[in-house]
């Protein structure tokens, strides 16, 4: 029993100190990660939506803040740190909705630490970071009027969702506009390999940081999930053998 | 500016016309020879005013000076200088007919070098010549100004106003040559005849690098010394910088008797137009220069007698490092090679017209003017062929890059239409026609058993607890799939109590409750209760799990005040103080996390009690396991309308799950069918066009 | 001064997290305690940020209205709604009949419906992945869906034939034994990231709440 109370707390110390260990090291052992499509394929769509004085639209998703689902969207506000950088001083800058009242001033707030870096702090606006609709369906209901009045051709869905992701994928798509959406829900995300061209599978909803390059710590903590992702897989094909084995002993 | 104004030939400025002197530069303004100016200008013009008068004058008092020389006037023709020569005497009479002066054989094969001949090869006439000047030296050493504290050339420039220092070195050499002979005679000039000077009282050599240091070249007799040096390409004779008057100068007229040495004005007085063979004669080298100016430089490096120079009292005159540094010599020596006279272009056109030695203004800015370059053929190097490969590549690229999707052109949605037209009448024609009507499912779901033998083992005076987690959205499918379990519940006269962390879940317990309740004879606040909205997400199912009366303010829908006393305090809710007091936990959730949530920080909580997942059928596979693991934090699963409807036959009672699964079989009949005619699209597509590339290729 | 508030909201948040996640693996009364606190103040500030969210959608549509932008009827009614059921719910409960009246008149409705054109939009994106993306994968994507399809709806013809029998057992094969194993591979992968994004926030290295 004891050491399963402390199962918990060594797995955290360990990825902390992978984490910092690989963030002093990024510069030596710079990491390799496998080429995402929908990430890579991100920076030249926003680069067209600056050029053609269209607005990029980023979802914070349903979820709330307090709970688990809040950790996609902690994803979403990291990303949008980026993508608001990047349209800063465009026509049209990011706009950036929730379905949650604390998640959008989560945004509001990084909206406006990313004007005060570009040193635009009078292009900010805070109806930039909006609650679009408190339950998910009716979110989704209010999202093609914010992309048809925003002229938005690039849509990021960033966030925790339920099934109305599919519709608010399909909306996007309806709008002949980039489409790069990713959840922590594995329902939602197999509904999003039907409806969306770039589907984030999985754990890519998280390596978006890194991607994006947010921060060194955003890479090693991407390189530190990857290696204990590594000792799981691992750690259960042992467990597997070993119960296998017991069983036939 | 007035007709009587001067022009500075130096610096163009506007003097008054009995100027001789400039005001700003001190050039000499008046030709030296006020003869030869005119005769430069070519026949007098009638002048009215001062202007002509002066001129007048200047005429009359050659033609009194020729008459009383004994002098011819001045042949139409022949410039009036070369009458005013004197007639040399025995003693300055120049080399015997037939004879050349060495140096003048010499010229051409000679650089700019001295010509330097031996001194025993002196000619008589070149002796008699030096020894003559060489006494007018003397005379004129006498008479010089003492020396000054700086260079005698220093001194000489400041009593003078502008007077030029260039050093003797010719135009266009090396400063540290020695200055070439000043300037070749023109052989049908004959020589002025010159005394050799005295090797004692020899001025000292005139160095390409400036004024002899020790001392100054012994002015002429009667002058005063104007410059200490000229640059030689002026052919300025040394006595006539040094104010001397040349013999061949004398009686030239009023410019005479000032002694100022200056060179002929390379502009013509205004009026006095400069033809191009009186022009000629303005040539540097027509100027007479004395032989023993010559000689000094032959003698440079001979020790400067200055000690033995007659009436030379200065000082051997050393000058100071800085002034030395300030020399302006070499700023003098133009950068541009002047062309001689000869070869100047006349301007013919303008203003200038006339004169030379002036930037022609046709040719050069007025007229356009071909390219110097052969421009028929644009010559391309190397690299800007390059270049404008690359470009062109470039532009070629950049034509061929798919463009930005331009608007598509709004296409009306068929498949759309089609797919919703189908799933439309699919589901409505059963649940309106009550046909097509399907079979209902034989098979009974693993887990049915176990949840209706759980059901019947729950004892009837504990509350069981339903938790209401799902959307509005999702109602549609919960509350047939629910529904069974609910009537199993009411059959057995199980009290009910609900929660629910999400706003909407309140009515819809309400709503679900009714619909069933009410054919059970259930009252709200008797036989079920609401104890309402949880705050706080998944946070709050923890709190509420640990202490669910002190986690839960109000209720829904109470049939009596809500207080938090009323509400527990309900016959429904009697006996229970924590979680582990209800009888059962049912978790109705349509997403996954709430789920997870309830089952992971609610279950511990529960006791022995049971928790029962009823849940949509997206998410039975990531339940399934709690269900099915070694120790199950979960004890029975109904997921699904399949399930429902298999419950509602073990109950013996046909509810909404049979009413949905007619429309529920042919809706999904429809959605197989549009799966397979995609899938039939798409593999003939694929053939078609791989069929069409192989046919091309 | 901005880089030291900056810093201090880092410290706080950072020192908030920590304690809750001590007291989650270190079972003492004081951790238990001082963490159920900093969770119940968290709910509390969830709910306050519900209001500051609502004033939010309140300010964007009013000024939609003012300018009379695209839509802006649409806005009108939107703030007319809001306003009455706010008014009707602070004033006579949430739990009114009018309330009840207008939830189930027109909220489970509305979003019912939307689940409806759920089930046309996906039926038509499996259409439309199957005949436009021709890969493998898309393959086996949509024939495990319609394996899972055939399994779970019923037969035309009833489900006694041996092919049924057979397609109920793939059904569950897959359901239970791929698509489980799969979801939780992923969850495990879903876990991780999400532990990793609250070690950033905890490190300081994300600052959702701004700098």
């Amino acid at each position: 029993m004891i050491a399963q109370e402390l199962l918990g707390p060594a797995v955290l110390v360990l990825f902390v100190g992978l984490i910092l260990g690989f963030a002093m090291l990024g510069r030596r052992w710079p990491a390799v990660f496998r080429p995402l499509h929908g990430l890579e394929a991100l920076g030249a769509a926003i680069e067209r939506a600056v050029e053609a004085g269209e607005r990029v639209h980023l979802s914070l998703g349903t979820g709330s803040v307090t709970g688990a689902d809040s950790a996609p969207a902690f994803a979403g506000l990291a990303m949008l740190s980026r993508v608001a950088a990047a349209t800063a001083m465009s026509d049209r800058p990011v706009v950036v909705t929730a379905g949650d009242g604390a998640m959008a001033v989560l945004a509001q707030d990084t909206l406006r630490s990313a004007y005060d870096r570009a040193r635009a702090q009078d292009r900010f606006q805070s109806t930039s970071g909006r609650m679009l609709a408190p339950t998910p369906f009716s979110y989704a209901a209010a999202l093609p009027t914010v992309l048809a009045n925003e002229d938005v051709s690039v849509h990021m869905l960033i966030g925790s969702f339920g099934s109305e992701v599919a519709l608010a994928a399909d909306f996007g798509e309806r709008q002949r506009a980039f489409v790069l959406a990713g959840t922590d829900d594995i329902q939602s995300q197999a509904l999003l390999y039907v409806t969306a061209d770039h589907p984030l599978i999985g754990e890519e909803v998280f390596a978006g940081g890194a991607y994006l390059n947010v921060g060194p710590l955003h890479r090693a903590s991407l390189r530190a999930e990857d290696l204990l992702r590594t000792l799981i897989v691992a750690s259960i094909l042992i467990g597997t053998v070993l119960r296998t084995l017991g069983d036939l002993v | 500016m007035t007709m009587a104004d001067v022009r500075c030939p130096m610096c163009s400025t506007i003097n008054p016309a009995d100027a001789t002197a400039c005001s700003v530069c001190g050039a000499r303004l008046k030709p030296m020879i006020a003869g030869e100016a005119e005769s430069l200008a070519g026949p007098p013009e009638p002048q009215e005013g001062e202007a002509g008068d002066w001129l007048a004058r200047i005429r009359s008092e050659v033609e009194r000076k020729a008459e009383t020389s004994g002098e011819a006037p001045p042949r139409p023709g022949e410039p009036e200088w070369l009458n005013r020569l004197r007639p040399a005497s025995g003693e300055e009479e120049g080399p015997p007919e037939g004879e050349l002066p060495e140096w003048l054989s010499e010229e051409e094969g000679s650089a700019a070098g001295p010509s330097e001949a031996a001194p025993g090869e002196v000619p008589d006439w070149l002796a008699r010549i030096r020894e003559r000047q060489k006494t007018e030296l003397e005379a004129a050493a006498e008479e010089a100004p003492p020396p000054s504290a700086d260079d005698d050339w220093l001194g000489r420039l400041r009593r003078e106003e502008f007077l030029p220092t260039e050093p003797e070195a010719p135009l266009g050499e090396e400063p540290e040559r020695e200055a070439p002979p000043l300037g070749p005679r023109p052989p049908s000039r004959p020589l002025p005849p010159s005394s050799p000077p005295a090797p004692a009282a020899a001025p000292p050599p005139i160095s390409a690098t400036g004024p002899p240091p020790s001392g100054r070249i012994p002015p002429p007799s009667g002058e005063k010394p104007a410059v200490s040096q000229a640059p030689p390409f002026m052919g300025i004779s040394k006595d006539l910088l040094e104010g001397a008057m040349p013999k061949w100068l004398e009686g030239a007229g009023p410019s005479s008797d000032e002694g100022l040495p200056h060179m002929p004005a390379l502009v013509a007085e205004e009026g006095l137009a400069v033809t191009p063979e009186s022009a000629s004669d303005l040539q540097m080298g027509s100027i007479d220069i004395p032989n023993w100016l010559g000689d000094l430089r032959k003698d440079a490096g001979v020790a400067p007698p200055d000690a033995g120079a007659p009436g030379d009292s200065l000082a051997r005159a050393t000058l100071p490092a800085w002034l030395e540094a300030m020399r302006p010599m070499d700023t003098f020596r133009p950068v541009v090679e002047i062309q001689a006279e000869d070869a100047q272009e006349v301007e013919s056109a303008g203003p200038l017209a006339g004169l030379r030695g002036v930037l022609l203004a046709e040719p050069v800015v007025a007229m356009p003017r071909q390219p110097s370059y052969s421009g028929a053929r644009l010559e391309v190097t190397e690299r800007q062929f390059a270049l404008a490969d690359l470009i062109h590549r470039m532009v070629e690229q950049e034509a061929s890059e798919v463009g930005p999707k331009p608007p598509a052109r709004r296409r009306l949605p068929f498949s759309r239409w089609a797919i919703a037209g189908a799933l439309f009448l699919a589901v409505a024609l059963p649940a309106l026609l009550g046909a097509p009507s399907l079979s209902v499912p034989t098979l009974v779901p693993p887990g049915l058993p176990a949840l209706i033998t759980l059901v019947d083992s729950l004892p009837g005076d504990r509350p069981v607890l339903l938790v209401f987690d799902y959307e509005p959205a999702y109602a549609g499918e919960l509350d047939a799939v629910a529904g069974p379990l609910l009537e199993d519940l009411m059959q057995r006269d199980i009290r009910l109590a609900t929660v629910s962390t999400r706003p909407s879940g309140p009515p819809l317990a309400e709503r679900l409750i009714r619909r069933i309740g009410d054919a059970h004879g259930y009252l709200n606040g008797q036989d079920y209760v609401h104890l309402g909205y949880l705050p706080g997400g998944p946070a709050a199912v923890q709190l509420f799990a640990r202490d669910p009366r002190e986690s839960l303010a109000g209720g829904f829908l109470l049939a009596q005040e809500p207080t938090r006393r009323g509400m527990w305090s309900t016959p429904v809710l009697a006996g229970v103080q924590q979680f582990s007091d209800f009888g059962a936990v049912v978790i109705i959730a349509a997403g996954t996390e709430i789920a997870r949530t309830w089952v992971e920080q609610a279950g511990p909580w529960t006791g022995a009690s049971p928790l029962v997942m009823v849940a949509s059928a997206g998410i039975e596979p990531l339940i399934r396991p709690y269900y099915e693991a070694l120790n199950p934090q979960v004890d029975a699963v109904l997921s699904g309308l399949p399930a429902a409807v298999a419950y509602e036959q073990a109950n013996g009672r046909a509810g909404d799950a049979r009413l949905l699964w007619d429309s529920f079989g042919t809706g999904m009949l429809v959605a197989e069918m549009a799966l397979i005619l995609g899938g039939m699209y798409g593999a003939a597509s694929f053939l078609l066009r791989s069929g069409t590339g192989t046919s091309e290729s | 001064m901005r880089l030291r508030l900056s810093l201090l909201w880092a410290a706080v948040a950072s020192a908030v997290g920590l304690l809750v996640l001590a007291g989650f693996f270190i079972q003492t009364p004081i951790l238990i305690a001082l963490g159920g606190s900093l969770v119940g103040l968290a709910v509390l500030l969830a709910g306050v940020a519900l209001l500051l969210g609502l004033y939010n959608l309140l300010s964007v549509h009013l000024r939609k209205i003012s300018l009379q932008e695209r839509g802006w009827p649409y806005s009108a009614l939107l703030v007319l709604s809001l306003l009455g059921t706010l008014v009707l719910g602070v004033f006579f409960g949430p739990d009114n009949p009018v309330a009840l009246v207008l939830f189930n008149s027109f909220q489970l409705p509305a979003e019912a419906s939307l689940m409806a054109l759920l089930a046309v939009t996906l039926t038509l994106a499996g259409f439309r992945l199957i005949s436009r993306r021709r890969d493998l994968l898309s393959f086996v994507f949509v024939g495990v869906a319609l394996l899972v399809l055939l399994g779970t709806g019923p037969w035309p013809s009833g489900e006694t034939s041996d092919t049924y029998l057979l397609i109920i057992d793939v059904r569950n094969w897959l359901a239970q034994v791929w698509a489980a194993g799969g979801a939780r591979g992923i969850l495990l992968g879903v876990a991780l990231g999400a532990a990793a994004t609250g070690l950033r926030v905890l490190l300081a290295a994300d600052r959702p709440y701004g700098e």
